[in-house]
């Protein structure tokens, strides 16, 4: 037979094998079934994303410790920062909590933009079409149609997904397009402002529109439906059989199924949700910030929602923690301006946070083991 | 368990600190007009003179406002030279803030940058409300906000008669196109891209009646990816001429690819591609900012809007791309002459608007304010602007 | 000392935590034949292949080729040495065509140019033909059946440069027409000198193809003969095994009223496979039916229809006065009927989630566990602690993550989540399986007492003993129906292992 031909290749993958063990006392392991990696991982990530970003500062010529500080106190160091900051933490919060409601039964939710925008455009439907509005009745009605609007957006993208096994990932992010194209249709078509000198928005909202405002500053009141939110959501997820079903779902679809959950009905529901917040969010946003439905009204929140989420872990008091985080973020990131750096700068801190959060995570899954 | 409610107190404590220090600032008048009016953190802080109207100061804090980044190579770039031209003749340093949309961001900036400035340029039309807001809480800054119609007694407007030069470019436009077709990139249909796509036209008409003028919106102020499609719209519909109301030069590149001659906006764009470069209106910044700057320092500030003529210097022509022919250049020279004697006027009777009907009679002038309002297309525009 | 034996696995020993997978193993496999290694589910005989193959590594014993020591520490390591697996499930890219995935991993120049692979394609060609392996080389592997798949595996194998090629069921995946086909390129790979190796659990396969047959018990190995020196009876009767349980149940309880009636039930697998065919039976209360099987003839989807998690085509299903007409896992519920799903931690435990969720999974909607929405949480824990207590659940604490927790624990906590409901009847598939001697015998207590206490038990399991020893009645599935029914202190495990292994009892296939 053929025994003579195969020693050689024997002799020498036996040395291989033992020279590899001899070098390298330990060996990385994937184990995909390790715990979630400890809650600090997140914080020293951020920390890691700031020094990365610092040797970019560095590059630039700035000193980095300047830099930071300077992003600080112009989010956090006066009251106009922060209350500033405030303001951008509202959208950022609602839109982050209605992600977090759908990742938690790992429904792909990143409509959240479209769903901001679908809110935006109903609430502004209101003054559009009962410009003579009493307050009370103005803004009930505004957030009613912004939270539905953004219910059926997220709807939208649940149905296929329940019915015809659609991946709401490619749903969701298409109709933020969508919504988009009709906000750019409405903002340039029938709704323009008629004494806008064609620019493309609505005409500025009356008080009876408008969302109160605390002082002389611009943080209104959707700081506290966003807080209530939260508030909710925790409640919801922690003390209730709804909360109870979620949690089931998000940890193992198949025993859920086998606990006589429906999961269809808990994804529909849970979308419905899902955009009733960021719904919400685009009817805070006009009615308390913009005054207007304009082109561009949302600088994106809809996508920073998405890190605002996986930053909080999904945890309601963490999400209240980065939203502020990110709000800051994008405050700061025009302060540091000033001093001399492009307004990239907060775009990038953004994108490497991002990043080492997702290595971190993923670093957590590996183990150290000695080799035997 | 117990990791959890640790979270909570945690964000508690922040939630409380957050309504301390707002309860706590609003105490002391943070109402925007605060810091103002008690005057004095401001005086110490610069360490100059009081910011009020009619008393000069030695060294204004002067801050701008962009939409884009100041390597756009068109409008923002402009605005950039103009501020280094300032610093330079001053001897004084200014700040700027870049990509900043026209949306509640635009608010906060402003707002943030009135706290420690004396003037305020904000450079772009979309920024116009904001800028009246803020003007509004500090009275004691002064704001500059270009190609608006709102102002207020610290807020003034600038703008400048690029229209002249629109007028000349249509002039080479007109010579140049051998298909009779040119086309035109505007970035959002308000009144000042339309009275400078019209003056175009007319100086296209000018010199080759038979030629006609397609007109696409981007509705964006700089996105070369936009611009760039909207210019393969109009080479594909036939048009060898181009030029784009727009902030970036992607329009001149798009042309250059498919042979046809292209102009921009804003600054002299030969350099992204000499031989396809027509030419285009640029605006000449540095010596109104310096003179602006300057009556700061005099106290001779003024909230009376500037609308700027060639003749002043505020506009210019950008010189013709060298393969223009020499007989183009000089017509356009000699048409530039009338223009700086105040012997040719863009918008001067007969106008007709796309339907034919009669705007302006025979003879008469437009007046500036009309111009500035101007939301119809003179005959000859192949366009619809959306009402 | 060698006499030609391409692979020797001496004393082979391999735990997995308290589990012990494989007790002194020996086998040996000459070069030129193909050696059949036979064993119910469980038995071992994979483990051991993983072991050669590089996949785990053995905690005792030695393996040599070709007479010498060999350092297996990877499946590269593995490959190197010529030994190459095919596994039951693939381990293919689907996007990429036939020929890159048997290629993939190879080193090659960086610039390939364009006649590469051409070339490559015409030698992949080559080697296929050669072993009579026909697919299309230049296709996806999506667009592939998986008989293709598994001969694109194959030709990975003998591509890499293997002398020793095992597959792991071969035939499992494939319908008889290519396992025919599969066989033919078998007997061609050990005229050219392979040594093949082949787990199975199908009597007829054996028979059919291999020159050599090492038969594998419960971890331990009980015969190697050649072909020719044994019968399938004995194949049979070997695999099964022949010692008598201790305890046999006590016949002199009263059998109660018939509690769960089957008839004539059909059920589709997926992608239209017939997976039940006229099955029947019943199961009375203060019994244990069990219904013994190899694995893949019906059992999980009967247990799946009965809980309601899967509907049928024909037949009925009444349990206890009502007759259920669609797969409703609540009626299901509702009606009193358990289910310990056969993977535990795939489709009964959530492994992220702590002890009360875990145990909560049925019970939360009843007003006991919550009201008006709310979850009664303080209430709720401490019903799991006594849960815990009194099912000996060994955990730190009420919210470790129930991965964390051994087999055995883990087995128990979902015995305590079904008996805590105080069902009817309680589905029980493989539900020893992968636990140590002293878990499985908690196990089979608490079955015990629930048919002591009256309730049903369908008692579906591939582990003969079990089955054996606990149940008043048996049942055998094969092919989707139930073959052979025998009571519980009549049974006769030669004849059952027979019925299991599709033969008559004059061992003639059916």
């Amino acid at each position: 037979m053929n025994q003579q031909t195969v020693p050689a290749p024997l002799a020498s993958g036996e040395t291989a094998a033992e020279a590899k063990t001899k070098r390298l006392p330990f060996r990385l392991e994937f184990d995909p079934s390790r715990p979630d990696s400890p809650w600090w991982i997140t914080i020293v990530s951020v920390l890691l994303a700031l020094a990365a970003c610092g040797i970019f500062i560095a590059v630039n010529g700035m000193n980095p410790v300047t830099v930071y500080a300077k992003m600080l106190t112009g989010a956090f160091g006066s009251s106009f920062g922060l209350t500033e900051t405030l303001v951008k933490t509202i959208p950022l919060l609602l839109c982050g909590l209605g992600v977090s409601i759908a990742y938690r039964i790992s429904v792909w939710n990143i409509g959240a933009e479209g769903q901001f925008v679908a809110g935006a455009i109903a609430a502004t439907a209101v003054t559009v079409y009962f410009p003579g509005l009493p307050a009370y009745a103005a803004i009930p009605a505004m957030l009613v149609s912004g939270v539905a609007a953004g219910g059926l957006w997220g709807l939208l993208t649940a149905i296929p997904r329940t019915f015809f096994q659609v991946n709401e990932l490619i749903t969701s992010l298409m109709l933020n397009y969508v919504a988009l194209l009709v906000l750019n249709y409405v903002v340039f078509g029938p709704w323009k402002d008629p004494q806008g000198f064609n620019f493309p928005g609505t005409p500025v909202f009356t008080e009876a529109m408008s969302l109160p405002v605390l002082g002389g500053t611009r943080l209104h009141l959707g700081l506290a439906f966003a807080l209530a939110a939260v508030a909710l959501y925790a409640l919801l997820i922690r003390y209730t059989r709804w909360g109870y079903e979620w949690r089931l779902i998000g940890a193992n679809p198949e025993a859920a199924r086998n606990a006589g959950i429906r999961l269809s009905r808990h994804i529909m529901f849970v979308m419905l949700l899902s955009g009733g917040l960021a719904g919400l969010a685009g009817m805070a946003e006009v009615s308390g910030v913009a005054h207007r439905l304009m082109y561009g009204i949302s600088p994106g929140y809809g996508y920073t929602a998405i890190i605002v989420a996986w930053l909080a872990r999904l945890n309601p008091a963490g999400l209240i923690i980065s939203s502020f985080l990110f709000g800051g973020l994008i405050v700061g990131g025009y302060s540091v301006q000033t001093i001399g750096l492009p307004s990239s700068t907060s775009s990038m801190l953004q994108g490497a946070i991002l990043f080492f959060l997702i290595a971190g995570g993923m670093i957590g899954k590996f183990r150290l083991r000695r080799n035997v | 368990m117990r990791h959890r409610s640790k979270k909570w107190a945690l964000a508690t404590v922040l939630a409380l600190s957050i309504v301390l220090v707002i309860g706590g600032c609003g105490n002391n008048g943070v109402n925007g007009g605060g810091e103002p009016e008690g005057g004095s953190e401001t005086k110490a802080d610069s360490g100059g003179s009081n910011a009020a109207s009619g008393a000069g100061m030695d060294k204004p804090r002067v801050a701008f406002v962009y939409i884009g980044p100041p390597g756009d190579g068109g409008w923002t770039s402009e605005h950039d030279k103009g501020r280094k031209y300032m610093e330079e003749k001053l001897g004084i340093k200014a700040d700027t803030v870049e990509n900043v949309p026209e949306s509640a961001d635009a608010e906060r900036v402003i707002t943030e940058l009135a706290q420690n400035h004396d003037i305020i340029f904000t450079t772009s039309f979309g920024y116009m409300d904001p800028t009246l807001n803020v003007a509004k809480k500090f009275p004691n800054v002064k704001f500059m906000h270009v190609s608006g119609y709102k102002t207020s007694d610290n807020m003034g407007t600038y703008f400048g008669k690029n229209f002249e030069a629109s007028y000349l470019s249509g002039i080479a436009a007109g010579k140049m196109t051998k298909a009779d077709h040119i086309g035109y990139v505007g970035a959002f249909p308000i009144p000042e891209v339309i009275y400078n796509i019209n003056a175009f036209t007319l100086g296209i008409q000018s010199v080759n009646p038979d030629a006609k003028v397609s007109v696409v919106w981007s509705n964006t102020w700089f996105d070369p990816t936009v611009e760039r499609q909207a210019a393969v719209s109009l080479l594909d519909k036939g048009a060898d001429v181009l030029l784009a109301y727009q902030d970036s030069p992607a329009t001149l590149q798009a042309a250059a690819e498919r042979g046809a001659m292209a102009g921009g906006n804003d600054s002299d764009m030969t350099r992204y591609a000499p031989e396809a470069y027509l030419t285009n209106p640029v605006w000449v910044w540095g010596p109104f900012y310096t003179k602006v700057v300057q009556s700061v320092m005099d106290g001779t500030w003024t909230n009376e809007p500037y609308m700027g003529s060639m003749a002043e210097g505020l506009v210019d022509i950008a010189p013709l791309g060298p393969s223009v022919p020499d007989d183009v250049k000089e017509l356009v020279a000699a048409k530039k002459q009338e223009i700086l004697d105040g012997k040719l006027e863009v918008f001067k009777g007969p106008l007709l608007d796309q339907s034919g009907a009669a705007k302006v009679a025979e003879g008469q002038s437009m007046p500036l304010e009309e111009i500035l309002g101007m939301n119809w297309f003179v005959k000859g525009v192949e366009g619809s602007i959306p009402q | 000392m060698n006499e030609g034996y391409t692979v020797e696995m001496k004393q082979i020993v391999k735990q997995f935590g308290s589990v012990l997978a494989n007790d002194r193993v020996d086998f040996r496999a000459r070069a030129g034949e193909i050696h059949a290694l036979l064993g119910e589910n469980g038995a071992g005989k994979s483990t051991m292949m993983c072991m050669l193959s590089g996949v785990y590594r053995p905690t005792g014993g030695g393996i040599y080729l070709h007479g010498r020591q060999a350092g297996i520490r990877s499946p590269k390591d593995a490959m190197k040495l010529g030994v190459g697996m095919i596994f039951q499930s693939f381990r293919l890219v689907q996007s990429l065509t036939a020929t890159e995935n048997i290629i993939l991993g190879e080193s090659s120049p960086f610039w390939r140019g364009r006649g590469w692979m051409k070339t490559k394609l015409e030698e992949i060609r080559s080697l296929a033909d050669r072993f009579g392996l026909a697919f299309p080389v230049d296709r996806p592997v999506w667009e592939l059946s998986v008989g293709e798949q598994q001969r694109v595996e194959i030709v990975k194998t003998l591509y890499r440069g293997a002398d020793i090629v095992i597959l792991d069921e071969p035939t499992s995946v494939l319908t008889p027409g290519e396992a025919e086909q599969l066989f033919a390129t078998l007997a061609h790979m050990k005229s050219e000198g392979k040594t093949v190796i082949i787990t199975t659990h199908k009597l007829k396969e054996v028979m059919a193809v291999s020159d050599r047959i090492s038969v594998m018990r419960k971890g331990r190995m009980i015969a190697s003969m050649a072909k020719s020196e044994t019968t399938e009876r004995e194949l049979a009767r070997l695999m099964i095994g022949k010692q008598i349980p201790a305890a046999r149940p006590a016949q002199a309880r009263s059998i109660g009223k018939p509690l769960l009636t089957v008839k004539h039930l059909d059920v589709y697998a997926e992608h239209g496979r017939k997976a039940l065919g006229d099955l029947s039976l019943q199961v009375n209360e203060g019994e244990i039916v069990g219904v013994a099987g190899v694995a893949g003839n019906g059992q999980k989807e009967l247990a799946e229809s009965l809980a309601g998690l899967r509907s049928w085509k024909r037949g009925t299903v009444a349990f206890d006065g009502m007759t259920f007409k669609t797969a409703s896992v609540r009626a299901a519920m509702e009606a009193g009927i358990s289910h310990v799903p056969e993977n535990r931690m795939r489709s009964g435990l959530a492994g992220s989630l702590g002890i009360v969720d875990n145990l909560l999974f049925k019970s939360y909607r009843s007003p006991e566990r919550s009201t008006l929405g709310f979850m009664r949480t303080a209430r709720n824990r401490a019903w799991a602690q006594t849960l815990v207590e009194q099912f000996d659940v060994r955990t730190p604490g009420l919210d470790t993550p129930v991965r964390q927790l051994s087999g055995g624990n883990q087995q128990k906590l979902l015995f305590a989540r079904e008996i805590s409901r105080d069902p009817k009847l309680m589905v029980a598939v493989h539900p020893t399986q992968g636990l140590d001697i002293g878990a499985a015998q908690g196990v089979h207590r608490l079955l015990v007492e629930l048919r002591e206490t009256g309730r049903g038990v369908l008692l579906i399991s591939e582990d003969l003993d079990e089955v054996l020893q606990l149940s008043n009645r048996i049942l055998v599935i094969f092919g989707g129906a139930i073959v052979y029914e025998t009571k519980g202190c009549e049974a006769d495990r030669e004849r059952i292992g027979l019925y299991m292994a599709g033969l008559t009892e004059e061992g003639e296939a059916v």
